[in-house]
């Protein structure tokens, strides 16, 4: 494997392929940071001039925009709550009170740094583990599935804020993802006879409304259109900070290439995870959502390393773990090759160099992200009466560009006001989102599970990782709802024997 | 004498002139200013790839600008709608999969053969039941286990109005063996449930599964075909059980019906050309989509459409 690495770094480290990697990462920002273009839709719009490249540079450049497109998206969700790509919403949570606490430069340095190790931290298991972990993942079916969703759904306790308005919000995001046809028969949903709701809601515009242009909305009428960020630097090298989240990352790190491993489970979802985890392992989990550094730098390692564990199952398994990764194995396959058992043995320089490639993408993200935001923030010196508008407009484009879809814009703008009309109640809006996402997984999958096993409920506790997996669901769900109500029935008795 | 020379020299040049006369008026009736090309699927996928393989074939015989738009909504419905909703001028396309005749008869897409006409179809891929030689060496292991466990064999597959899910139906009517099927969400869910052996087997088609059939970890074991395929001797067909049916995943060109037969008549031979150049047919055998020839012209094209929207509606109708 040395040697296979070694010449790996022999074909990177030649001239042609740093330019395609360098050029890869600046597309990759550019496309993360503008909300609604997400990764997706930039390896698509390459995926033609790929064709005429001979596959190590196709491949390279193909996964070097996916790593870098992951990790932009944090920018303008720190920066405007207004998340460049779904793995970035749970980024918003913290980083944009740090942006409006003016510490703006402290929250980019810590995203940024977190990406570039999660990024690390996958793209190492995936060189050292990819056979053995893609035989893990086989495990995972139906059940395992739904008890990981179930798991990711108690995230919701650890929100902070109103326990009863995130319970609700969950709900709403169920709503919201039972519409369209159903996974198992095909009936509709909730379609009102349109096409458009057919193949139900997009998590796009949804996201996007709910953070971005309900932001806009509530800050137009504050009449706050001066924005106070003062001029911000970003350290990325800051010690004491780093020592702050160092466990944090580590953990996410893994957690999240674990998570990303696992197909059809993406990167959002194991931002939440992380999130959540992070929270609960905390001493101190008042500080979250009001602009913590950990809640900035778990979701961010976690949804890198998420990124790159996808890549494990498409090539030792040739199954996509990912929207995006399900594109590059498209490429593959017009490229002549066929990930998959065989592809690892047979490949070795390819994959290899994609490998190399992955790692050296991880240092560019950390070369290239202080000028490329330095850019980007310059925007901030603009009035907030302008900005606004901008953010808006890039909102509806990138909205529309996701599927052609004006029904969408529709769908985002009216999720906007909605939005803005939540949180004036103080509801946490990201319950929604993880209602959205992990809902269908969870309906879904407890309905395959069923299938499988004609109707029989044990298949949860017999299967081992199923049982533990909602072992631990319930037993946070317990810790975080019923221990507080006992401990307040303890001291209300308390109190009684006292008077 | 110089002017009979001219008049000898320019004769054949006339005669030559009037015979193409009819050629370029015919031609100038279709030149499209650009095409739209809708594709009914998601970015990445076959369809997709298809379509932007042809593209720049296309460009260069009709001589003007392809955008391609996905539009993967509703099963490709949309991009459907759009194509049957544009100007009938020729210059909008849809490309899609059988995905339109399955949808069509689960009642999923408004749009049927009334108002798209089929310009060619240029893929057709056998579809084969692939199973876990852990399990089944063999179809005959296979079917003797799902005789004797009746509801207990799972066969996994795509979403609920989807090619596999018909070919599961008709086997199921025709063999009147008892099988479950389950929908997931893409193809590649499905297939790691074959492989980590959660599910018995599932239909696809052998250009899908080349990776795995060579590590040992799937085997197709019965072609829905008539014949038996030429590379696989040894797996038997349905049509040789006795069940009359076949099924593969057809990729193809509709149209606007309301369009100028010319128009459409002049774009079917250009897509014949592009499936008759070495070009073509390269990325054909890149991606294994040679088992069996794929061309089959606008007419025939819709009376296969046609066979298989009755099959397919009297299948879920009997379900």
């Amino acid at each position: 494997m040395i040697e296979d690495l070694i010449g790996g770094f022999g074909v990177v480290l030649q001239p042609v392929n740093l330019l395609i990697l360098a050029s890869a990462v600046l597309i990759g920002f550019v496309g993360g940071a503008l909300p609604g273009i997400s990764g997706v839709i930039l390896v698509v719009i390459l995926l033609p001039v790929t064709y005429t490249m001979e596959p190590t540079g196709a491949f390279m450049l193909l996964t070097a925009i996916y790593a870098s497109s992951v990790f932009s998206g944090l920018i303008t969700a720190i920066l405007y709550r207004a998340p460049g790509t779904p793995e970035a919403v749970m980024t918003a949570l913290d980083g944009y009170p740090m942006t409006q606490k003016g510490e703006a430069g402290k929250a980019l340095g810590v995203g940024i740094l977190s990406s570039a190790v999660g990024g690390m931290v996958g793209t190492v298991v995936l060189i050292v583990a990819t056979p053995l972990l893609a035989d893990i993942a086989l495990q995972f079916s139906s059940p395992e599935f739904f008890a990981l969703a179930v798991l990711g759904l108690t995230v919701v306790a650890s929100l902070g804020g109103n326990l009863l308005l995130g319970l609700i919000g969950v709900c709403i995001g169920l709503v919201i993802a039972s519409v369209g046809l159903d996974p198992l028969t095909g009936a509709t949903r909730f379609t009102f006879g349109s096409l458009h709701l057919m193949s139900g809601i997009n998590l796009i515009p949804v996201i996007i409304g709910l953070f971005a242009v309900s932001e806009v909305l509530k800050r137009s009428q504050e009449g706050d259109i001066h924005l106070a960020t003062k001029k911000f630097t970003i350290r990325i090298f800051d010690w004491p900070i780093i020592r702050q989240i160092r466990s944090t990352v580590m953990r996410s790190s893994i957690l999240g290439t674990a998570i990303g491993i696992l197909p059809g489970i993406g990167a959002s979802t194991a931002a939440m995870v992380a999130y959540s985890e992070t929270v609960r392992w905390s001493k101190d989990r008042k500080r979250f959502g009001k602009g913590a550094p950990e809640g900035v730098a778990a979701p961010e390692a976690a949804n890198n390393a998420a990124a790159m564990g996808a890549l494990v199952p498409l090539f030792a398994l040739g199954i996509p773990g990912s929207g995006t990764t399900a594109i590059i194995l498209g490429a593959f396959i017009v490229h002549g090759l066929t990930p998959g058992p065989t592809f690892m043995s047979g490949n070795n320089d390819l994959i290899y160099a994609v490998f190399v490639g992955l790692l050296i993408v991880n240092v560019l993200i950390l070369v290239f992200s202080r000028p490329f935001i330095a850019i980007l923030s310059r925007l901030l010196d603009v009035p907030y009466s302008v900005l606004g508008p901008i953010i808006v407009i890039c909102c509806i484009v990138g909205t529309y560009s996701v599927q052609n879809s004006m029904m969408d814009v529709w769908l985002m703008l009216g999720f906007g006001v909605a939005g803005f009309l939540l949180e004036k109640i103080g509801f946490p809006l990201v319950s929604i989102i993880l209602g959205v996402v992990l809902g269908p997984i969870a309906e879904s999958e407890l309905r395959r599970s069923l299938a499988m096993t004609q109707g029989d409920l044990s298949v949860f506790w017999t299967r081992p990782i199923s049982a533990i997996l909602l072992a631990i669901a319930i037993a946070l769900v317990v810790m975080t709802v019923v221990m507080p109500l006992v401990r307040r029935r303890k001291t209300d008795k308390d109190e009684l024997r006292d008077a | 004498m110089h002017t009979t020379l001219r008049h000898l020299s320019m004769a054949p040049a006339l005669v030559a002139l009037t015979i193409a006369a009819p050629a370029i008026a015919q031609e100038a009736e279709y030149n499209p200013s650009s095409i739209t090309a809708f594709v009914a699927a998601g970015a990445g996928g076959g369809t997709d790839n298809f379509t932007r393989t042809v593209q720049p074939m296309l460009e260069e015989r009709l001589d003007t600008n392809i955008t391609v738009i996905n539009l993967p909504s509703a099963s490709g419905a949309l991009a459907h709608q759009r194509t049957a909703q544009s100007e009938p001028n020729g210059e909008a396309l849809d490309f899609a999969s059988s995905t339109f005749i399955t949808s069509r008869a689960a009642g999923q897409n408004p749009i049927g053969l009334d108002q798209l006409t089929p310009v060619a179809r240029m893929q057709s891929d056998v579809m084969t039941l692939v199973v876990n030689p852990e399990k089944y060496e063999t179809f005959e292991e296979f079917r003797a286990y799902a005789e004797e466990n009746p509801g207990k064999v799972v066969i996994g597959g795509t979403h609920a109005a989807s090619v596999d899910r018909m070919a599961f139906l008709a086997l199921n009517e025709a063999t009147g063996f008892d099988l479950n099927f389950i929908p997931y969400d893409n193809e590649g869910a499905a297939s790691a449930n074959l492989l980590s052996g959660n599910i018995d087997g599932m239909f696809n088609e052998i250009s899908a599964i080349q990776g795995y059939m060579e590590s040992g970890e799937m085997k197709p074991v019965l072609a829905l075909a008539d014949e038996r395929l030429e590379d696989y001797p040894d797996m038997p067909t349905t049509v040789e059980n006795g069940w009359d049916f076949t099924f593969g995943n057809e990729r193809g060109v509709f149209i606007n019906a309301e369009t100028d037969p010319e128009i459409i008549a002049a774009i079917e031979s250009a897509f014949e050309e592009v499936f008759n150049s070495d070009e073509y047919q390269a990325y054909a055998e890149k991606v294994s989509l040679d088992v069996r020839s794929g061309w089959l012209g606008s007419e025939e094209y819709r009376k296969v459409l046609e066979e298989n929207l009755a099959f397919f509606e009297n299948l879920l109708a009997d379900e």
